[in-house]
């Protein structure tokens, strides 16, 4: 059993925490703004990892130097889906009755063909980037460059994020949105272009989250449910909608799963998701930090 | 409140003939692609008692089949099975009452994810206690002829079709359709909300739970991946959107098209497969978000003849 006091142990638990963190944002925001839930969430973070991966490999592209590509990728993406997808679905009165279960379906049934055409084209084969392999230590916390490197862009990202939707302008629109939608509508803001925004955001985060990924695990084209199923699990630990606890709550995942793994065996890795997942939902439906629809 | 026509009961007496006649037909391979369509109806028809009525979408109903399946599994040779597979049934029922007490007090996304996360959760314990076991993957010796799983099967997907069919037109299934429709306003209209939903839950884990164990003999094969596979769950839902999950006909109309699609696609171009499922739901949410029964029937209504009690539902 590895030493549950080690700096080690800490470091990776922040990677982790942080991924998690940047993961949950970009659905909360789609989900905050919108009410729906994106399922294909993580296939977005699937396809940035593959984005990376073949930047890498093809054309010896280091994954650092993708990621603004690989965010401007998935975010048009976003852009496309909302087109294409869902602004009829808003726009027809008897879809958009049930929004909801209906957003859920498509949601799903984009995930699922994104999962097989992935698998069509690239093969089930998991896959690795040999990319930033060296160990920096300090004292003795011995860090590998690439989790490192995720730490420091992560957490500056998120920091970014917050700064945008307290001092811009449209981020602040954004806040208004997931705050109260009627209210947003009175002030005058344009609510279909906030709308637009949040979800080209929200899949530009799950490309730049699939970029960091790359780096650390293995790519494979079924990688992404998992990671929408954490996220998910974050953003109910930290209120749905509320940005900064879903931040937390991502932290707080983090830790408890690189622990609650360091004390059992990685094959409890998803039973104890699942477990803090069903016992959140459980005991307090509305998330840890509070019940409030805040957007801080 | 009216029974079907006379010209459309007549159709399902027929089909029903010509499947309880299948096995003295057809040769082995299209006994089992009617196995696999029975099997695929009487879920969708469980899936819809819960699902189809109260708007709870549940992703998790692999976690019933895979449930059924181990039971049977386990108490292969030692139970017979006339008595392991009920048991498997109401191992089934079971679960989803406990389960259903604290997992039906949240809704919309939140129940979706939730019993997609149930299924997988159970799926790794099934599992974890399958490696303690030192087991992994069953064979099971000397399981029935595949013309005793068919007939096991028929009755399985006429039992599911009738309750489809019977809660639809009963105070029960109105009562379900309130939640749907507005769970505050039906619980203040006097429906038990809870107890409804609770009940709608385990018999539309009941059934699925039997054929669980029905298609583990089938494969004469138990293994934890393949028992809770979520594209069970998946398929399930597709069927259900597919046919229209407002009444009986809709499942057996989304089976029957699934079949095909299944045997177009599984020889030709097997890669395909959950690419074209994920298309289908997809179009169908956004073209034919009724299914095609539903669908049909919304034809036959606004071409003037309205014999049916269809106002409160699905109003356009």
């Amino acid at each position: 059993m590895a030493d549950l006091l080690s700096t080690q142990l800490l470091f990776a638990a922040l990677v982790t925490g942080a991924l998690y963190g940047l993961t949950a944002l970009g659905l909360n925001l789609v989900y905050g703004t919108m009410r729906l839930l994106n399922v294909a969430h993580g296939e977005f973070v699937m396809l940035g990892a593959f984005a990376a991966y073949w930047a890498f490999t093809l054309a010896a592209i280091p994954p650092l130097v993708a990621l603004p590509f690989i965010v401007l990728l998935t975010a048009a993406a976003g852009l496309a889906i909302y087109r294409g997808l869902f602004r009829g679905l808003l726009r027809n009165p008897r879809l958009a009755e049930r929004i909801e279960s209906n957003s859920l379906l498509l949601f799903f049934g984009l995930s699922i063909v994104l999962q097989n055409v992935a698998a069509a084209f690239f093969t089930a084969t998991p896959r690795a980037l040999p990319y930033l392999d060296s160990i920096i230590r300090i004292g003795d916390l011995g860090m590998a460059t690439d989790r490192l490197a995720t730490l420091i862009i992560a957490a500056s990202v998120t920091l970014a994020i917050v700064l945008f939707l307290r001092f811009n302008l449209l981020g602040l629109a954004i806040k208004a949105l997931i705050q109260n939608r009627e209210a947003t509508l009175i002030v005058g803001i344009d609510v279909e272009k906030v709308q637009r925004m949040s979800f080209a955001l929200g899949f530009g985060l799950a490309g730049l989250a699939g970029g960091l990924v790359s780096m650390l695990g293995q790519i494979t084209p079924f990688m992404g449910f998992p990671y929408m199923i954490t996220a998910f699990v974050v953003i109910i630990l930290g209120g749905l909608g509320n940005l900064t606890g879903g931040l937390i709550a991502g932290l707080l995942l983090g830790v408890l799963e690189t622990y609650g793994v360091a004390l059992t065996s990685t094959n409890y890795r998803s039973i104890l998701i699942y477990g803090v997942f069903i016992l959140i939902l459980v005991l307090r439906p509305q998330g840890l930090l509070g019940g409030r629809r805040i957007a801080r | 409140m009216t029974g079907p026509r006379a010209s459309s009961l007549a159709i399902y007496l027929a089909a029903a003939a010509a499947m309880a006649l299948l096995p003295f037909l057809a040769g082995t391979y299209y006994l089992g692609v009617g196995l696999a369509l029975l099997s695929w109806i009487a879920l969708a028809q469980s899936w819809v008692l819960l699902s189809g009525t109260t708007g709870y979408i549940s992703l998790g109903h692999a976690m019933f089949y895979g449930l059924g399946g181990y039971l049977t599994v386990l108490t292969w040779q030692q139970w017979p099975l006339w008595i392991s597979l009920p048991a498997a049934g109401f191992a089934a029922a079971l679960a989803a009452l406990l389960l259903g007490w604290p997992v039906l007090r949240v809704r919309g996304p939140y129940f979706v994810i939730l019993t997609y996360g149930l299924a997988e959760l159970m799926k790794f314990i099934v599992i974890d206690i399958e490696a303690k076991l030192g087991k992994f993957g069953r064979l099971l010796m000397g399981a029935p002829s595949l013309e005793t799983l068919y007939w096991i099967m028929l009755a399985l997907a006429l039992v599911a079709t009738l309750a489809t069919y019977l809660v639809r037109r009963s105070r029960f299934g109105a009562g379900l359709r309130a939640i749907r429709e507005n769970e505050e306003a039906a619980e203040t209209l006097g429906v038990p909300v809870v107890r409804f939903k609770l009940l709608a839950f385990a018999a539309s884990a009941f059934i699925p739970g039997i054929v669980g164990g029905v298609m583990a003999l089938r494969s004469a094969y138990f293994e934890p991946f393949q028992a809770f596979n979520p594209v069970t769950s998946f398929t399930i839902v597709v069927i259900a959107m597919i046919g229209g999950s407002d009444d009986a006909p809709g499942p057996i109309f989304g089976a029957l098209l699934l079949v095909i699609l299944q045997e177009l696609l599984w020889v030709h171009a097997p890669e395909l497969y959950l690419i074209i499922l994920g298309l289908v739901l997809i179009g169908f949410v956004l073209f034919v978000p009724d299914g095609l029964h539903g669908h049909l029937m919304r034809k036959r209504d606004t071409s003037g003849n309205r014999p049916r009690e269809r106002s409160g539902e699905r109003a356009a």
